[in-house]
């Protein structure tokens, strides 16, 4: 599969370990080059300094090929962007996104864009393994 | 010292009695005119217009309490009820149209998780308001506690 | 008219200064407190401290009643999802969003906002009068030169006039950006847009494709 990252955080940057390291095409984007030094050294993908939230730069990363788009830079809005520009101006197979603000994702959750909210994600696991 | 036109705006406290009162006595020795002014916040999600009948009740009989306490002063007042989206700011509008030249402000000893807090509309009246300002606060033993 | 404005830089706070002075009822949100204090201290209590992409904010702000949303943010994503927000979570009936990139013109409209202004195609409508008119005007040079707009004006004698858009082939490798018709708004074209005789045709092209758009439009 070939999977476009964007956003090279402790998030990006593992999801793009861990499928490199399962044989996968990985291409990873980030504005700050800084952040790819938190990818493995036996990471044989693509690390590439570009923005993302627009036509232009992700076409020059290649989306038009890909298989997966996954947005997970810090910020919600540039997640929902991006995605919605792989999603419909590239018609990408599969298009998932990080969004923080557990409201916002419920809209675009009902707008069709996949989304995963670790806010609430995370809220839920510790309830439940504090009432376990 | 002496005042043409004082300012008195309530909210149906407690502080809002002494407030009056002390208006009264200061007005008296210059026969100053004293405004007492109700304001009505109206939240965005209906127009600055509406007719907000529990409201109005409310001002109404804060105001008619209002004109009681001025009565046993043995001293008339003015009063008036007004709709507005913030109150600091539109009772900075009354005292340029009024010509207010003294603003008497009557507040609770309140604190806020522990803390003593003046409140946003002393606290935007004392900054901003062109005129004297008098902060009639409540003693301690009054003080609230929310 | 209620009218929401998020962002109250610049282009907000003109805004809602002619807006108010048409006797529209007007609301700026913005994050920055330095910011709403400059708009109240000149128009009073207008103003909203909070993030105009989130529910709760919107909700404080009323909303529910606004006839119109405008986000004209310096940023085109928060523009994005405060219009998609006010218009598919509380239904405003119109959304108009600024964008600073071209191209995200049609990703927004894809996505359901009413109206999108872009600073390059206002500063566009200004150069047309001042530009003489011929076939083909170079107006700008995007993206360091790899594309251009231009504008076509579309002779009466030229075979497109009366054609749609969609049926065009010729025009497929060009973007129609604005259409200016005299005496009309300009309109965003779209697939069903029929030409007609006198129409300004503004379009992002390649510059190597500029000789057979202008060919494609004005033939006869």
């Amino acid at each position: 599969m070939k999977v476009l990252i964007m956003g090279c955080g402790r998030v990006g940057s593992e999801l793009a370990a861990l499928l490199d390291a399962k044989g996968h095409q990985v291409t990873v984007l980030d504005v700050d080059s800084a952040t790819f030094a938190k990818l493995p050294a036996t990471f044989s993908g693509v690390a590439l300094l570009s923005d993302g939230t627009d036509e232009d730069s992700l076409r020059a990363a290649g989306i038009e090929g890909m298989d997966a788009f996954v947005a997970v830079t810090r910020e919600d809005n540039r997640n929902i962007m991006s995605a919605q520009i792989a999603k419909h101006i590239f018609n990408t197979p599969k298009v998932i996104c990080r969004i923080y603000d557990p409201l916002r994702e419920e809209l675009y959750q009902s707008l069709d864009l996949e989304a995963i909210t670790p806010t609430k994600i995370l809220a839920q696991m510790l309830e439940e393994r504090l009432t376990k | 010292m002496r005042f043409n036109n004082i300012l008195v705006p309530i909210g149906g406290h407690k502080a809002d009695e002494e407030a009056i009162e002390l208006a009264c006595k200061i007005a008296k020795g210059g026969k100053s005119k004293i405004y007492v002014l109700y304001i009505i916040q109206v939240k965005r999600a209906l127009p600055l217009d509406a007719e907000l009948e529990p409201e109005i009740r409310k001002a109404e009989e804060v105001l008619s309490h209002a004109e009681d306490i001025a009565e046993e002063q043995d001293y008339e007042i003015d009063t008036d009820i007004l709709q507005a989206r913030e109150i600091g700011p539109a009772i900075g509008d009354e005292v340029a149209e009024r010509n207010i030249d003294l603003l008497l402000i009557g507040m609770n000893y309140k604190r806020h998780f522990g803390e003593f807090k003046l409140g946003d509309t002393v606290t935007y009246v004392l900054k901003n308001a062109p005129c004297r300002v008098f902060v009639l606060r409540q003693p301690l033993a009054n003080q609230e506690e929310k | 008219m209620y009218i929401i404005i998020a962002g109250g830089e610049h282009i907000g706070y003109y805004l809602s200064k002619a807006l108010l002075s048409e006797g529209h009822e007007v609301v700026v949100i913005d994050k920055e407190a330095k910011r709403i204090k400059r708009i109240e201290e000149e128009l009073g209590s207008i103003c909203l401290l909070g993030d105009s992409c989130e529910a709760g904010t919107l909700d404080e702000a009323g909303v529910e009643r606004a006839n119109l949303f405008i986000a004209v943010t310096e940023r085109d994503e928060d523009n994005l999802v405060a219009c998609q927000v006010a218009k598919h979570k509380f239904n405003v009936p119109r959304t108009i969003a600024r964008i600073n990139n071209p191209n995200n013109e049609v990703l927004f409209k894809k996505l359901g906002i009413d109206v999108t202004v872009s600073s390059t195609n206002l500063i566009l409508e200004h150069i047309e009068e001042v530009v003489p008119t011929h076939p083909l005007t170079h107006l700008l040079a995007i993206q360091r030169g790899e594309l251009a707009i231009v504008e076509v004006k579309i002779p009466p004698s030229s075979t497109v006039v009366g054609k749609r858009i969609g049926g065009l082939p010729s025009l497929a490798e060009s973007t129609l950006a604005l259409i200016i018709r005299e005496g009309q708004k300009p309109q965003l074209p779209t697939l069903d847009t029929i030409l007609e005789a006198d129409d300004r045709v503004i379009v992002a092209i390649k510059p190597d494709q500029e000789e057979a758009l202008c060919a494609a439009l004005s033939c006869a």
